[in-house]
């Protein structure tokens, strides 16, 4: 009798022994949400940031809420294919039971007033995200496919040593005019502890999004406008691709990634900037030397889509733009025929105005980068040299504003007193009436 | 003509027929109408991200326009009258008001093309303008045709009193790129 | 007993009604009849199902390895992935869905056909030429961009293939208004005496709440596809920020129509789930008015949540009332999975293949309804957005819950469209290798979606090498599990068990006509059952019995007849 009748939770007979098992059931669903609710630390990786503590936080409630869900359901699901399955030879059907009204309000009101609560949380720990925070050092970001460069502006006193800023290449003088700080470039991200930081993110073609899984914040950068995202690491450490697109931005979308390094205090910081901040301030005067070592760094996500194997250890293995290796041949010949254009106007061109002139069988698909005159000079008297038979096949001519006055940091090998000498005298005559007035200003 | 009396000449077998098809075109105009408000939207983000709507130096001739919706709310209004005409057996009256109707619809057409070719401004704006006209205009075109096929049919005596749909339908098709035009011709010619 | 009323009005038609010989030709050819039609819609839904799933085996044997091996490019492997979402949306669930619909929806009501037939076999035949123009596609320039074909990726930076995709799904946007209009139509006015609205079956009343969010919708669709299109082909640049456009204002259109589309792509399935579930429990739905209306809420609210899926790139101040919605939506749907637990609760549960699948929708779907939640929460979802996480969680509501669904309604209405039985054996084994193949497919992609695995990607990180082999074996191991039950519906058509008109028992009008029903569908016109799940009822039965009567019982009898007839009822 008992196995064929169904118990029904509003039979008036049965009510202390409903009440009983819905509380046993109700504490068991509890119990075993909060157990499922210890595999959180296991679920996620690193927490390396304060954000990352409250949203792991915020998903614990939610798995112990999901996981006494979870429980109930599957739970009554087995229960019931167990209980109430059809016997052999058992013709008839189900009790004809249509609803229970006070069954409906509860498993209406209960889910409602859960995800209430779980709103009011969410909205709380968003907002925190989302405040500025006192102190935020601000970071430049560049999302192109399919690379990210960081831009910082860095004051000369991190270098921990006098400079000479009469001597410094025009370019950063003008930096240093504006606000005080010089901007350098790097492929990597660096932060320190406890340090809130603030990036501005803009996408140079396609939308990309900046994620970093240690710190759990992630942010999409669309063109044509700049988003913030905000975070302060907790944890000194190197994160290998601790960035990563997470936006469908194209072919090699996935390895759109980039190192983080979290210093421990603001002088180990300033220590990590510093050798990017001296490579601007004292380029190498080769041209071809300095090229190489901007192509080579990564700020650029040229090696993304392009391969030349003299590179080849800076990952440039791109598939998706035309192959460099022996570039400068090609554009000493069939393209600059084809573009009338002399072959370094040629190569400069591509890299500035890279729409100009298409390869045959490659689509309009590099951006824009922004890259300054100066770097596309380098770049260009690098690849001219990229050549099949290892010379350049002509010569590249470095327009003046571009030839540095001095060629490294205090302490380094000086650059020999004749040519420096020889160069600073060359530049004093080509330098505009009002760039020598802005640099005796300085001086002053 | 009520309701009742056209009931008299259908079977039952017609009747739901004829409630399905008004029931069928009524719901495909509020869908479709969607695809207009969608368009209404992209001029409204358009607009919220410039400077200025229409762009400096931009002028915007609101009198052409506004004829030509009034000859259009014409063309819908002698469009509804030729199916009344239709449906009290007055054959003559639906053909002449037909010929009004698409007489008023054909100087709309025509003259909304010389709008369309001579849009004013240039980038967001002008494609914004384009694609709002140029989009209406298809639907304009496409069912003004079936309009002159069914006075044509009409002219050959095709319709009665009790065969009406195809005016009937055609009439509400009508209404409807009256109705999507006026939407469109406030949001691009008064606000 | 005089009192009950009969599936075949008045006795008229009293000789056994011949079922009708079904002929392949009959499959090829343009017709109106909303049966072949429904049938022609699952038949090409399954062919592209087959195509959608070679993309999904290719795609999890690229990802058994971290960089590029199968395919030659990363676009290639894009492409890959895009084409699987487009063909699996567009050209399997969608149409799979307006197939049952097309066959169902008449013959619930007692109906001839559809409101327009014509218009019907027209919604169909645009789904042909729109499967080749977006398989085409993949041929000339790689549709790269996903399935939400983002811009400026989309227009600026992808092949004419993406201009192909765009317009094979501007294609079947419109076959999918149609055949809402038609649907839309047919339930409000065709509807037989004896049946108001909340004697309406519940896959109707589904059907009605996807056809309106379909006619609301689609248009959003067509219009931004139009837009999509001008771009890539006018020159002109409404998503292209470098002219003064915005490419957010295609998310917004888009995901105004696609959220909504996810609820197209499940609602239907639950409908035709209440039906298998109270048939296989013998059990009246539980809650049969609040699933019904709950089906109408999740339609309504459904419109209010699409910029839950631009977290991480609206406005932050515009993020949280999305929130709020996507958090609301999760009432309704919860209300269906208790109330479907109510309906299981004290019946008589027969294990056929078509109540396990059910049942292994709601213990699957219930994963994918909480993964759901814990996306709406803004902060959480930063964190796993565009990851694996989300993967997992629309597999487990596409599949889980859409496809488990039509496995059950294949299962359930075999019988009626053919006349013969699918194989229950086979059918067990198809259920335990897509359940066990399924879970261990998508489940294990939430760990990599939270330690750090974006979605789309060619190349992963060394570490998430384990956990994507198991995905991919497991994933091959669901690939084989659509076989066996292809296998079944090939040697079941020719040599399955005789169904007879109504092997389940069910008392929905469908099965009170011969399986398969003749053209016109019924005899005569058919009295409805005052109650669709009357199980139970104590004069159900004599309904039940009448049907046997009159239409015969077939070889096997999956649900087994009362012992003691109840006595001659009608005659």
């Amino acid at each position: 009798m008992a196995s064929t009748t169904p118990s029904k939770p509003s039979s008036g007979g049965l009510q202390t022994t409903t009440i009983i098992a819905v509380v046993v059931v109700g504490i068991l669903l509890i119990v075993g949400g909060i157990i499922l609710g210890q595999a959180t630390p296991l679920l996620f990786p690193q927490q390396a940031s304060a954000e990352a503590a409250q949203v792991d936080n915020l998903f614990h409630i939610m798995l112990v809420i999901g996981g006494a869900i979870f429980l109930l359901v599957q739970g009554l699901l087995v229960f019931s294919m167990w209980r109430f399955r059809a016997r052999k030879g058992e013709t008839g059907d189900g009790e004809p039971i249509h609803g229970n009204t006070t069954l409906e309000i509860v498993w209406t009101a209960i889910p409602a007033v859960i995800v209430f609560v779980l709103t009011i949380l969410s909205w709380q720990v968003f907002n925190s995200l989302q405040a500025p925070k006192p102190g935020e050092a601000s970071v430049v970001v560049a999302g192109a496919r399919f690379n990210w460069a960081f831009t910082y502006n860095v004051p000369l006193s991190i270098l921990g040593y006098e400079v000479d800023e009469t001597l410094l290449p025009p370019d950063v003088k003008d930096d240093l005019a504006d606000d005080g700080t010089v901007s350098i470039t790097s492929a990597t991200l660096y932060s320190y502890v406890n340090q809130p930081v603030a990036l501005a993110m803009d996408a140079r073609d396609v939308i990309h999004a900046f994620w970093v899984p240690a710190f759990r914040v992630k942010q999409d950068l669309i063109p044509g406008r700049t988003t913030t995202v905000r975070f302060t690491p907790t944890v000194a450490d190197t994160y290998p691709s601790g960035i990563q697109c997470a936006e469908l931005c194209g072919a090699n979308h996935g390895i759109m990634r980039a190192d983080i390094v979290v210093a421990e205090n603001e002088a180990e910081y300033n220590k990590l900037l510093t050798p990017i901040l001296e490579s601007r301030l004292f380029p190498p005067a080769d041209p071809v030397v300095r090229g190489r070592a901007i192509l080579e760094s990564n700020v650029y996500p040229c090696y993304t889509c392009h391969v030349l194997s003299d590179l080849s250890s800076a990952n440039w293995v791109g598939n998706v733009g035309p192959a460099l290796d022996g570039v400068a041949d090609r554009a000493a010949t069939s393209r600059a025929n084809a573009t009338s254009q002399t072959a370094a106007e040629y190569l400069y061109t591509s890299i500035h105005e890279p729409g100009a002139y298409l390869v045959p069988g490659y689509g309009n698909l590099m951006p824009q980068l922004g890259v300054p005159e100066c770097d596309v000079w380098a770049m260009v008297a690098y690849l001219a040299t990229q050549s099949t038979s290892g010379s350049a096949p002509f010569e590249v001519v470095q327009p003046d504003v571009c030839i540095p006055q001095v060629s490294g940091p205090p302490g380094s090998e000086p650059p020999p007193a004749g040519e420096a000498t020889a160069e600073a005298a060359a530049e004093t005559e080509v330098v505009p009436a009002e760039a020598t007035a802005e640099a005796t200003a300085e001086g002053s | 003509m009520s309701q009742k009396t056209l009931e008299q000449g259908l079977s039952r077998h017609e009747l739901q027929d004829l409630r399905n098809k008004r029931t069928g075109l009524a719901i495909f105009q509020i869908s479709w109408i969607m695809t207009f408000v969608c368009l209404i939207i992209v001029n409204f983000w358009m607009r919220s991200s410039q400077p200025a709507w229409p762009p400096a130096g931009v002028e915007v001739d609101v009198f052409v326009p506004t004829l030509m919706t009034i000859a259009l709310i014409a063309s819908s209004f002698f469009m509804r009258r030729g199916v009344k005409a239709l449906k009290a057996n007055a054959i003559e009256q639906f053909t002449s008001a037909w010929r009004i109707g698409l007489g008023f619809g054909v100087v709309f057409a025509v003259v909304m093309a010389y709008e369309f070719i001579t849009a004013p401004g240039s980038g967001q704006y002008r494609d914004v303008y384009r694609l709002m006209v140029g989009f209406h205009h298809v639907h304009a075109l496409a069912i003004g045709y079936y309009l002159i096929r069914v006075y044509q049919n009409g002219r050959a005596g095709h319709y009665s009193p009790t065969n009406f749909w195809p005016v009937e339908g055609g009439a509400s098709l009508w209404d409807f790129v009256t109705v999507a035009w006026v939407l469109f011709y406030v949001v691009l010619y008064l606000i | 007993m005089a009192s009950i009323t009969l599936p075949v009005g008045g006795g008229t038609q009293s000789g056994a009604a011949e079922a009708p010989k079904l002929r392949v030709s009959d499959f090829l050819r343009w017709s109106v009849d909303h049966k072949i039609i429904g049938v022609q819609y699952m038949a090409v839904a399954l062919f592209f199902f087959i195509v959608g799933g070679t993309l999904a085996m290719l795609i999890r044997w690229e990802l058994l390895t971290p960089n590029l091996d199968v395919v030659q490019t990363g676009t290639q492997y894009n492409t890959l992935f895009s084409v699987h979402g487009l063909v699996m949306i567009f050209l399997w669930i969608i149409p799979m869905m307006a197939g049952f619909g097309n066959y169902l929806v008449p013959l619930q009501l007692g109906a001839k056909d559809m409101a327009f037939p014509w218009l019907n076999a027209f919604a169909f035949w645009l789904i042909p030429p729109a499967g080749i123009l977006l398989i085409g596609s993949m041929l000339v320039g790689a549709p790269e961009s996903g399935w939400t074909q983002y811009p400026p990726l989309s227009t600026l930076y992808s092949g004419d293939g993406q201009t192909l995709a765009a317009l094979s799904i501007h294609l079947l946007g419109i076959s999918s208004i149609l055949g809402a209009i038609n649907f839309i139509v047919t339930i409000k006015n065709m509807r037989p005496a004896g049946m108001g609205w909340w004697q309406l079956p519940l896959f109707c009343w589904a059907t009605l709440a996807t056809a309106i969010i379909v006619v609301m919708a689609t248009p959003f669709l067509a219009g931004g596809l139009t837009l999509l299109i001008l771009d890539k082909i006018a020159g002109t640049s409404f998503f292209d920020a470098g002219n003064g456009g915005d490419p957010q204002l295609w998310q917004n259109v888009f995901w105004f129509y696609s959220h909504p589309a996810v609820y197209i792509m499940i609602l239907p399935g639950m409908g035709m789930l209440s039906e298998v579930l109270a048939t296989h429990a013998r059990k009246p739905v539980f809650g049969y008015k609040m699933v019904a209306i709950s089906s109408m809420a999740i339609a309504l609210v459904g419109f209010t949540v699409w910029a839950h899926h631009m977290f991480t790139s609206l406005t932050p101040e515009l993020r949280v009332p999305f929130m709020i919605t996507s958090m609301i939506i999760a009432v309704p749907t919860g209300i269906k999975i208790f109330s479907w637990l109510g309906t299981i609760w004290g019946g008589k549960i027969r294990f056929t293949s078509a109540m396990l699948f059910g049942l292994g929708f709601l213990s699957m779907f219930v994963v994918g309804g909480i993964g759901g939640v814990m996306l709406a929460a803004i902060p959480f979802d930063i964190h796993v957005h565009d990851t694996y996480f989300v993967v997992s969680h629309l597999h487990f509501v596409l599949y889980g819950g859409s496809v488990f669904t039509i496995y059950a309604g294949i299962y359930h209405w075999f019988p009626k469209i053919t006349g013969r039985m699918l194989d229950e054996r086979l059918g067990k084994w198809h259920f335990a290798l897509t359940y066990v193949g399924f879970f261990f497919s998508f489940f294990p992609m939430n760990f990599a979606g939270m330690l750090g695995m974006p979605r789309r990607v060619a190349y992963y990180l060394p570490e998430f090498q384990s956990v994507n082999t198991v995905i991919s074996i497991s994933a091959f191991v669901l690939g084989i599990s659509t076989f066996v039950m292809l296998y079944n519906i090939w040697i079941s058509m020719r040599h399955g068990k005789k169904a007879g008109a109504n092997p389940w028992r069910a008392l929905t009008l469908e099965w009170a006509t011969t399986s398969p029903p003749p053209s016109t569908n019924f005899i005569d016109d058919p009295v409805p059952f005052h109650d669709p799940y009357g199980y139970g009822d104590k004069d159900s039965q004599a309904y039940l019995d009448d049907i046997d009567k009159r239409f015969g019982v077939g070889e096997d009898v999956p649900v087994p007849r009362p012992a003691v007839q109840p006595a001659a009822s009608g005659d």
